[in-house]
């Protein structure tokens, strides 16, 4: 069974109007179980829509979107996935701890189960000293990895991420990468990953599908091939280098009809 | 130690400046008033204010009870509804469309002076229509402030409640309320020296010669200017006590979410 599968899926803002936009057109993708997939194209390629309609916070305008099996609109009603974004959009009223149980309060999880839960989780993104702090007292790649450790409080199979680490700084960006490649590995999780930067792809993935708009489609699959043990020695291997160049290739197919007309990414 | 130290004499450097600008200007007014020979009609000097203010202190305590009682009762009738109606309005948008333009503009002129058409709507000796007319005044404040707050919450927060299928009273209860509180705590100081204000102009409009507005207003008329600016001095003190109130409140507020 498939983590996420995607058959001919459409998706258009203003259907029918004069400003009708087609943020995806008959978009097709297979997600295996425990793979890491990076979605990653310029702005308005449709690769922010199409995380949304796996998280069926959209729906399409037509084809199928099926997560674990599940209709997405199950899945989500089952919180089968967790959800980051670029913003970590933790609650500055509730304490770290009360940020991460969070969505185990919604699922109606007893007190004492929470709080071991979000323990448990604090020490799996290694600031287990940080539970009673608000969020504003950390630092921005601190904010992000608890917003990682939220998403993952429930153990949901797959993880959704939106550019979780574009707005942080180069060094916390290359950290990070390394903490959610061992986080990942720890829980087995399924990873979709939104980015717009391709060493960050590559040196995640098994998967970088490269995506092109107007109207937002898949343009090329790069297969990775560096295997699942990573580090920060991957960053000098050939593979890697080749992998970029692959990346870059597909981007630069579409290169000359479309930098700098991009609009909003939707 | 040396943190509350150090923080004790930051208050103290901002007091006292303050303090002494104070006095000065109360010492230069004296000063006027004596060596210009001003008449009481004209100005009153301090020391005679503060005369009036000791000997009346009993009287003026009254008023400012009555006029206390009335912002007190008119606040707090006032944000109540205020609160209620803003949940209704952040739930149903067309309400929302409709009524906060409306609201945003009623803050912006004097509708205190409605109190005249309320006065004749109850007995000459009523505290009804001025109660009604602050309860009004703090209405619209806390309707705009507090509707905004629940409204506007971050887009990335109501996504992710989203994404754990949360309901709307569980948005309302985990995201729209906590973001609304301090807006309410804002609203309130904004409210609480109007709801003062207005208790004391809605005085002006006739009724009972009770509270603090209206006994400025006979004190001035007989021409005992000293003890009129007595019970300005009284109101001052109760508005400062509104506010303060207010400030304490929000503080407190703001403690409790960055322990």
């Amino acid at each position: 069974m498939s983590a996420v599968n995607i058959r001919n899926v459409s998706k258009a803002f203003n259907e029918g109007k004069s400003n009708q936009v087609d943020a995806l057109r008959d978009v097709s993708l297979d997600v295996k179980q425990g793979e890491f997939v990076s979605l990653i194209g310029p702005s308005g390629c449709g690769k922010s829509t199409l995380l949304r309609l796996i998280a069926n916070l959209l729906e399409p305008t037509s084809g199928e979107v099926s997560v674990n099996g599940k209709s997405a609109v199950q899945a989500r009603l089952d919180q089968d996935y967790g959800m980051a974004f670029q913003q970590a959009g933790l609650f500055d009223w509730r304490t770290v701890r009360k940020n991460i149980e969070l969505p185990l309060e919604l699922k109606g999880w007893e007190k004492a189960d929470r709080r071991a839960r979000a323990d448990e989780m604090l020490q799996l993104v290694k600031l287990p000293e940080f539970g009673d702090h608000y969020p504003w007292q950390l630092s921005g790649g601190m904010q992000q990895r608890i917003a990682i450790a939220r998403a993952l409080a429930a153990h949901p199979p797959l993880l959704l991420m939106d550019e979780p680490v574009g707005a942080l700084d180069e060094m916390t960006r290359e950290y990070m990468q390394g903490e959610l490649l061992r986080i990942c590995a720890a829980t087995g999780t399924t990873v979709v990953f939104v980015t717009h930067s391709i060493p960050e792809a590559v040196y995640l993935s098994n998967r970088v599908v490269v995506m092109s708009p107007r109207p937002g489609r898949i343009t090329k699959v790069v297969d990775v091939a560096l295997g699942g043990e990573r580090s920060e020695d991957t960053r000098n291997r050939t593979a890697f280098f080749e992998a970029i160049t692959a990346v870059r290739e597909g981007l630069r197919g579409m290169h000359a009809a479309h930098v700098g007309l991009g609009n909003d990414d939707r | 130690m040396s943190k509350v130290g150090s923080s004790l004499g930051a208050t103290f450097g901002k007091v006292v400046p303050a303090a002494v600008f104070g006095a000065l200007f109360l010492g230069f007014w004296e000063w006027a008033v004596r060596f210009f020979e001003l008449k009481p009609y004209f100005l009153t000097a301090p020391s005679a204010i503060s005369e009036q203010f000791v000997n009346n202190f009993s009287l003026i305590r009254a008023a400012a009870t009555v006029s206390g009682t009335n912002a007190l009762i008119g606040l707090v009738a006032g944000t109540t509804l205020g609160v209620a109606m803003s949940f209704v309005l952040s739930r149903f948008k067309f309400l929302n469309q409709i009524i906060t333009p409306l609201a945003v503009a009623l803050n912006a002129v004097p509708i205190f002076v409605l109190v005249a058409v309320l006065n004749n709507m109850y007995s000459i000796t009523s505290e009804v229509p001025r109660r009604i007319m602050v309860a009004l005044v703090v209405y619209f404040i806390v309707l705009v402030n507090v509707a905004r707050g629940l409204t506007q919450v971050s887009s990335t927060h109501v996504e992710l409640m989203r994404s754990y299928a949360a309901s709307d009273v569980a948005i309302l209860r985990k995201v729209r309320i906590p973001n609304a509180v301090p807006f309410l705590f804002v609203s309130l100081k904004i409210a609480a020296p109007a709801a003062v204000i207005t208790a004391f102009v809605s005085e002006y409009f006739g009724g009972s010669q009770n509270g603090l507005g209206s006994r400025i207003s006979s004190n001035i008329a007989n021409s005992k200017n000293a003890a009129g600016w007595a019970y300005v001095v009284g109101a001052c003190l109760l508005g400062l006590l509104f506010y303060s109130f207010s400030v304490v409140m929000e503080s407190l507020n703001r403690k409790g979410r960055a322990k």
